[in-house]
């Protein structure tokens, strides 16, 4: 009994920090970071990138080219309207700033500068110049983070914008994914663009994704092909955030 | 200017875990960071594991394994807790202080960067494995990498995780050594 006393005595102090530290460790993780990311923000946030970006984004091309889209999209609901197609609303999105990128190697993710507090929610879609860069899995008051569309563990119903082949993209940790096709003798052809499908469970349809590069016929089980991101997710500065119409209850299992 | 060796013992000791604390959250912003030279194959290096190797080096096996099992934790939540990250650093903190490196070689540099070069090699290697284990038994995360993918994966991400983990590793360990060792010091000639 004294032998144990004289132990607790002496090592209290150490036994106390080190619960002390392995429960603020377990918190965190419980909270996934959420104090963590907060206060990342708050520091971040003189070296958040500034006015340029937007800038560039609001040049005379790309005006040119929403104009015409605008254009264009007024054109299709007309027609579909004709046809007697329920009208879509546009639907006005959220810019945030990319303000971390992933915390470890086997993660493909970023982190916004936008929380729920701009309006943010899980599983909100996320895209940026050039096309669809992935979801958001976590929302904090101020940060969000997304998994992208690089992720292997993430993946989407997509098709072939040409020839409405379908099949399934699965991120390859770099700036391009494998399509997996679901027909044995797809009508597919590099150069073909890439967008979200209406099988999608998780993303609406017509979201671009990307370009076809290089095409695997013999793959087994079925055919394979090479896409290229047409959005450069590790060069983005500013993303745009819309509102998901889908809802998958969990969030990886949702594939 | 205040001295730390005339600052009341319990002052000191605050200090002392304000500055062990403050390392790990410099650490934890670091890691979201790419600032350049800090990337190859658009892997950057494990902050969590150069964090775990400086505290381990000169310490008990148990207590490199609890500054693993921490820092792990919180990597989880700022990640996504399937597979763990707690295993692979609490092993590479026991393996380091198991080395003892400090009976066999004074040098700190260069040994600092090899144990660290090794390390990363470890925990990458053992976060394959889980990887793969949770692939096998079909556990979510459902939908991860292939194992051959995972395997060819792991080659890059171990390279050049380890290649940038042992580069920085001496950046983050000078200036924690000094002050444990200033802490150490102190403490040891008052006693």
């Amino acid at each position: 009994m004294l032998e144990l006393r004289r132990w607790w005595e002496r090592y209290s102090l150490r036994v106390g920090l080190s619960a002390l530290a392995i429960a603020t460790a377990w918190s965190v993780r419980q909270l996934s970071g959420a104090p963590v990311l907060e206060a990342y923000r708050w520091i971040s946030q003189p070296f958040q990138p500034g006015v340029s970006q937007p800038d560039i984004l609001d040049s005379a091309a790309y005006l040119e080219m929403q104009k015409r889209l605008v254009e264009l999209e007024s054109q299709n609901r007309q027609l579909q309207e004709m046809l007697g197609y329920a009208a879509a609303q546009s639907i006005e999105g959220i810019t945030a700033p990319i303000i971390g990128r992933s915390a470890d190697q086997w993660w493909q993710q970023v982190t916004l500068g936008r929380g729920s507090n701009d309006g943010i929610h899980q599983n909100d879609i996320v895209t940026g110049t050039g096309g669809l860069v992935g979801r958001v899995s976590d929302v904090t008051a101020n940060t969000s983070r997304v998994l992208l569309i690089s992720d292997p563990a993430s993946q989407i119903g997509v098709t072939i914008s040409r020839s409405r082949s379908t099949g399934f993209l699965r991120g390859q940790a770099e700036n391009t994914a494998v399509m997996v096709l679901f027909d044995k003798s797809p009508d597919i052809r590099p150069g073909d663009v890439v967008t979200t499908s209406t099988f999608s469970q998780v993303l609406p349809a017509g979201i671009p994704v990307g370009t076809v590069t290089e095409i695997d016929f013999n793959a087994d089980p079925s055919p394979e092909a090479t896409v290229q991101m047409s959005a450069p997710i590790s060069a983005l500065e500013w993303v745009i955030v819309y509102p998901n119409s889908k809802d998958p209850d969990d969030f990886l299992e949702g594939n | 200017m205040l001295k730390i060796e005339h600052l009341d013992p319990q002052v000191r000791r605050w200090l002392d875990w304000v500055v062990t604390t403050g390392s790990v959250l410099a650490c934890l912003v670091l890691l979201w960071l790419r600032l350049p030279g800090m990337e190859l194959l658009g892997v950057s290096p494990n902050w969590m594991l150069i964090w775990v190797v400086c505290w381990s080096i000169k310490r008990s096996m148990l207590q490199g394994a609890i500054a693993g099992v921490c820092l792990g934790l919180i990597q989880d939540g700022l990640t996504y807790p399937s597979p763990t990250h707690a295993i692979s650093l609490a092993i590479a903190g026991v393996l380091t202080a198991r080395l003892q490196k400090q009976k066999y070689i004074q040098e700190d540099f260069i040994s600092i960067a090899l144990i660290a070069f090794g390390m990363a090699v470890v925990v990458e290697t053992i976060m394959a494995i889980q990887f793969s284990i949770l692939f096998l038994t079909n556990q979510s995360p459902k939908t991860y990498l292939f194992l051959s993918d995972t395997w060819l994966y792991h080659q890059q991400v171990a390279l050049s995780s380890a290649i940038l983990s042992s580069l920085w590793a001496p950046v983050l360990y000078f200036p924690l050594n000094l002050w444990w060792e200033r802490i150490r010091g102190i403490d040891e000639s008052q006693l």
